[in-house]
Formats: C-alpha cells, sequence, structure tokens
C-alpha cells in the first residue's frame, strides 16, 4: 500500500470542520449562559426612586454588559475545555501533529469568539424588547436613539476582540495543567492570592494596570493590535509548551 | 523495506522501564502478532509507534521517519485501542463520516457494511455502547481506514466468542484484498495465530523472540515420562517449563534442537516426544519462572514447616 502525504493546511482545514461537529457542546452552553445572564439583566443594574406625595417615580437603568461578562468567562472556560484530555485527544483518532492541532483549535476559538461576539452584543436588543414588554411601564432607549449599524459592528467587533482574548489565556491555563495536575490548584491559586494582594494594597495593582491598557484605548486599531499581539503570544506560549506533550490516556 | 525498525529503544515512565533496549524491524506489508504478558511494554511499544509517546532514549522509524509529532507517519497510521475516547457529540454515522473525511483510502462501503452486520444504529452514541460493542466499532474503524499501517492493540476486549470470530475473518479477508503492515496484539494467541505470519514476543520490555508461526509451531518439543529420566535426559538443555506430574512424571519443554539418536535414547527410556501448542509456548516463554505459578503454592507448603 503507497503512503500518503498530506499537506498541513490540507489536514487544519478538516480538522476545524470536524471541531466545529464535534464541539458542538460548545455553543450550546453558549446559548444556555447568555440566556442566564439575560434573566440576570432583568433586575437591571441601577435604580433609584423618589416620590412627591401623590406621584411616585422608579427609575431602573438595564444594560447587557453582564452578558458580555458571562460571554467571556464561557470564552475562558470552553478553551480550557478543549485542552482537556477528551478534547486534546479526539484529534489523535485521525490525522494530526501537534501544531495542526493547535491551529485548529485556535480556529475553532476565533469563531467561536466571534459567534459569541455577535450574539452577546445582538442580546442587548433581546433585553430591550424584553424590558420593554414585559418589565417596564415606560421605556426609554438610549438617550442618543438606538445605535447605528457602525456602532453596533464596532461593538462585535471589541467584543470579539474581549472574547477572543479570554479565550487564548483559558487556552494557556488548559495548557499548563495538561503539564502537571498540581496545577489545576496553583493557578487559580496564583490569580487569586495576586488579586488580594491588589486589594491589600489598596491602591491600583497590576490587575488595573492591565485593565486600563485595554480598555483605556480609545484607538480602535491600536486597541485591535493590542489585543492580538497578546492574543498571539498567549497562543504561542501554549502551542510551544503543547508541542512535546504526549498522548496519555 | 521496512515499516518499522527500533534500535535500542528504551521507555521510562517516571523509574519503571516499560521498552528497555528493544531493537525490532516490522516488514511491510506482513501480518504480525504481538504477543506478550500483561506490563510486557506492547501497548508502549505501540502507543510510540503510532507518535503518541516519545522515546526516552534509541531510534525509531516508521516507514523510515521519526513518528513522534510527525503529520505523514499520523496520515498513514491508525492506532485502534480500547481506550479510544471518541467524540461525544457525534453520533455513530457522524464519527464514520468524520472518520471518512480524514483518511484518504477510507472505504465507506466497507464500512456501512460492517456497520449494518453488527447492527449498529446510525443515531446511536459511541459513549451508549457496550464494551464488546466499543470494540466492535473500533474494530470498523480500524479495517475501513486501509491505513498503510494499522495497530490493533487488545482489539477484542469484550467481544463475544462469534463477534471475535468475524473479526478475524474480516481482518484476514481484508488483509489478503488490501495487503498492508497490520501489528495485532492479543492475550488469545490460539485464536489468531492461524491469522499471523509473523509474531513478535516481548518480555520485560525486551524482544524476546521474533519469527515466522510456522518457525514458532517447531521451535520447541516437551517431553514426558519419568522424572529421574527426563532430567536426566534434558540436562544440557535449554529448559523452558517443566512441572511434575503426578506421583514421579514430569513434563518438561525444552527447544527442539535435538539429534536422531537424542530422539532414539529417549524412545528407549520411555519418554514421550511431544508438540506444544504455540500459544502454551508464548506462556512458558514469557513467564518469569520455570515452574510456573504451582512453584508459588510448592513453596509455600515448604516454609510453613509446621
Amino acid at each position: 500500500m503507497s503512503l500518503t502525504k498530506m499537506s498541513m493546511i490540507v489536514v487544519i482545514k478538516k480538522q476545524y470542520a470536524f471541531k466545529l461537529q464535534a464541539y458542538s457542546q460548545v455553543f450550546l452552553s453558549l446559548i444556555f449562559l447568555q440566556m442566564i445572564a439575560v434573566l440576570f439583566s432583568l433586575g437591571g443594574v441601577a435604580s433609584m426612586g423618589s416620590s412627591d406625595g401623590m406621584v411616585e417615580v422608579q427609575l431602573s437603568y438595564y444594560s447587557a454588559d453582564m452578558v458580555l461578562v458571562f460571554t467571556m468567562l464561557w470564552g475562558i472556560i470552553s478553551a480550557v475545555l478543549i485542552t482537556t484530555k477528551a478534547y486534546r485527544n479526539d484529534d489523535y483518532l485521525f490525522i494530526t501533529n501537534r501544531l495542526t492541532s493547535n491551529l485548529s483549535n485556535l480556529l475553532f476559538l476565533l469563531t467561536a469568539s466571534f459567534i459569541g461576539g455577535i450574539t452577546a452584543i445582538l442580546s442587548s436588543y433581546l433585553l430591550k424588547i424584553v424590558v420593554n414588554l414585559f418589565v417596564s411601564e415606560y421605556f426609554f432607549s438610549n438617550p442618543n436613539g438606538w445605535p447605528g449599524a457602525l456602532e453596533t459592528l464596532l461593538g462585535i467587533f471589541s467584543a470579539f476582540l474581549y472574547i477572543f482574548l479570554f479565550c487564548m489565556l483559558g487556552y494557556l491555563a488548559g495548557t499548563l495543567v495538561q503539564f502537571h495536575k498540581s496545577l489545576t490548584a496553583l493557578l487559580p491559586a496564583a490569580i487569586l492570592g495576586v488579586l488580594f494582594l491588589d486589594v491589600a494594597d489598596g491602591k491600583a495593582g497590576v490587575f488595573a494596570d492591565i485593565f486600563t491598557f485595554y480598555h483605556s484605548e480609545s484607538s480602535v486599531f491600536l486597541f485591535f493590535l493590542k489585543i492580538m499581539a497578546t492574543a498571539g503570544l498567549l497562543f504561542l506560549a501554549s502551542a510551544g509548551l503543547s508541542n512535546r506533550l504526549e498522548v496519555r490516556s | 523495506m521496512n515499516a518499522i525498525e527500533c534500535k535500542g529503544l528504551t521507555k521510562m515512565f517516571g523509574r519503571v522501564k516499560a521498552l528497555d533496549q528493544l531493537s525490532c524491524t516490522i516488514e511491510e506489508n506482513k501480518l504480525t502478532g504481538l504477543i506478550g504478558r500483561n506490563g510486557a511494554g506492547k501497548t508502549t511499544l505501540l502507543k510510540i509507534i503510532a507518535g503518541y509517546l516519545r522515546e526516552t532514549s534509541g531510534e525509531i522509524n516508521v516507514f523510515s521517519q521519526p513518528p513522534f509529532n510527525n503529520l505523514t507517519v499520523s496520515a498513514n497510521v491508525i492506532f485502534v485501542h480500547d481506550q479510544m475516547n471518541l467524540p461525544t457529540a457525534l453520533t455513530l454515522e457522524e464519527i464514520l463520516a468524520a472518520a471518512g473525511s480524514f483518511y484518504p483510502n477510507w472505504n465507506h462501503g466497507l464500512a456501512t457494511r460492517l456497520f449494518d452486520y453488527f447492527s449498529f444504529q446510525p443515531l446511536q452514541y459511541y459513549h451508549g455502547l457496550s464494551k464488546g460493542m466499543k470494540s466492535t466499532f473500533n474494530m470498523i474503524l480500524g479495517l475501513s481506514a486501509r491505513c498503510p499501517l494499522t495497530l490493533f492493540d487488545e482489539p477484542t476486549t469484550g467481544m463475544d466468542t462469534a463477534v471475535r470470530k468475524d473479526f478475524y475473518r474480516a481482518l484476514l479477508k481484508d488483509y489478503m484484498d488490501h495487503p498492508r503492515t497490520i501489528l495485532l496484539s492479543s492475550h488469545y494467541l490460539d485464536e489468531i495465530e492461524d491469522l499471523l505470519e509473523e509474531i513478535l514476543v516481548l518480555k520485560e520490555g525486551k524482544q524476546l523472540l521474533h519469527t515466522t508461526i510456522d518457525e514458532l509451531q517447531e521451535w520447541a518439543a516437551a517431553v514426558q515420562g519419568k522424572a529421574a529420566f527426563v532430567q536426566e535426559w534434558s540436562k544440557n538443555k535449554q529448559i523452558i517449563f517443566s512441572e511434575k506430574v503426578g506421583m514421579d512424571q514430569m513434563y518438561t519443554v525444552v527447544k527442539n534442537d535435538f539429534s536422531d539418536k537424542e530422539r532414539q535414547l529417549a524412545r528407549e527410556a520411555g519418554i514421550d516426544l511431544l508438540p506444544v501448542s504455540t500459544s502454551d509456548l508464548c506462556v512458558y516463554l514469557t513467564s518469569s519462572s520455570i515452574g510456573g505459578i504451582d512453584d508459588v503454592f510448592d513453596k509455600n507448603v515448604d516454609d510453613s514447616g509446621d
């Protein structure tokens, strides 16, 4: 029987198509999480009320920010999930090496972040409609009116970038855990530890600096560059680390 | 050309040596049986060939390339084992389709015919199958992929006798139609010896024997008779196994290299020369002691004294 040669691009395409199908649970959990987030958001993010004899005014603010936060968490969790043995070993059923496996995971996470970004931003419309129909007596949208198409697209784009960044963080964390089980406990402990230290100092610490670095960037292009550079570094670290990893079941 | 070549191959898990300076070659387009006790290193060897594990030292080439992290080797090898976990989100039908999209030689007609023959339902999920059904499904994947190198690690785990027989027959038929290199590890040598052309016996991570199945059948012989005579007769022989039978009889397996004169002497001393089945021989060869499990209990009696 003659040997077959396969180019890396062909294998990555096949793996990507396979993963979209085989990892469909990831998208189910996205729908579920975003529905919960919309439900929580119905409570409003802030409210105030005043009354003056006969008149009582109750004002509530609603925001779909929580949906985005949930989607970011989903990004981390999904990325960790696909680095676990059950998913990682799926690749080895068929044709793969470590690099194609990582690259097809990257494509999958890009797709997942993109879909997550779209649904997260669009969920704000769902929230508006639900509040309008069932919760509030009078409904005022954004004082500037409904956002235009460009703003929505920009929202989707930046949501996608944030979610992708979190995916890559999760991917690196998941890859590290593959090296030694103890990291499952050490990694979260280290992150929480740094958080607590920051709080104990009473000053804006490491996390606040990191947050500002991305969040207060006003240029869309620079924001894109910052996120992509960080995500790229995180991915390279994961791919480099896992390139010598053995398949154990 | 050789499909697999290894030289001084060693694999350590922590301090345990799973493979110890193993050197062997597997020729292309041969059906080879991989035989050994539990823990002899069969699975480790197969995993290294499949590129799952990296050798600690030594050299291994599969189709003249080191297999670890190698896309070409991966494209030409399918490794079927009993710990395969297939994607839980896909139905059996979808898994077959996915396998078909990857392997260029995949024969979907064969896969669906086997699938129907073993009465699988297209919409079943893999994790809902019984142990034997899982093995059967793995076997369908392994055969239909028609990879130039097909590795089966304990493929019959959990299968009932009827399915095992069907599997051996399917394997043989497909192998004859599409010759390829097949490595088959199994505990049931008596069931598979008719299929095999060659046999590779591992013991404690080393190659003990690599020969054709025909040669193995002639490789050793048993002598049975009065203990004193048998002991005297087999004094200068390589004893593989020996046990007492009844009061004064002895059954000893020795390497089959005796001359006509020795046969003559045996006959005169009232010693029977018997053939040894290959599966028994492999048990004796891979055993760590010459007397077998009986030794453990005999010594136990001696120890207790009173």
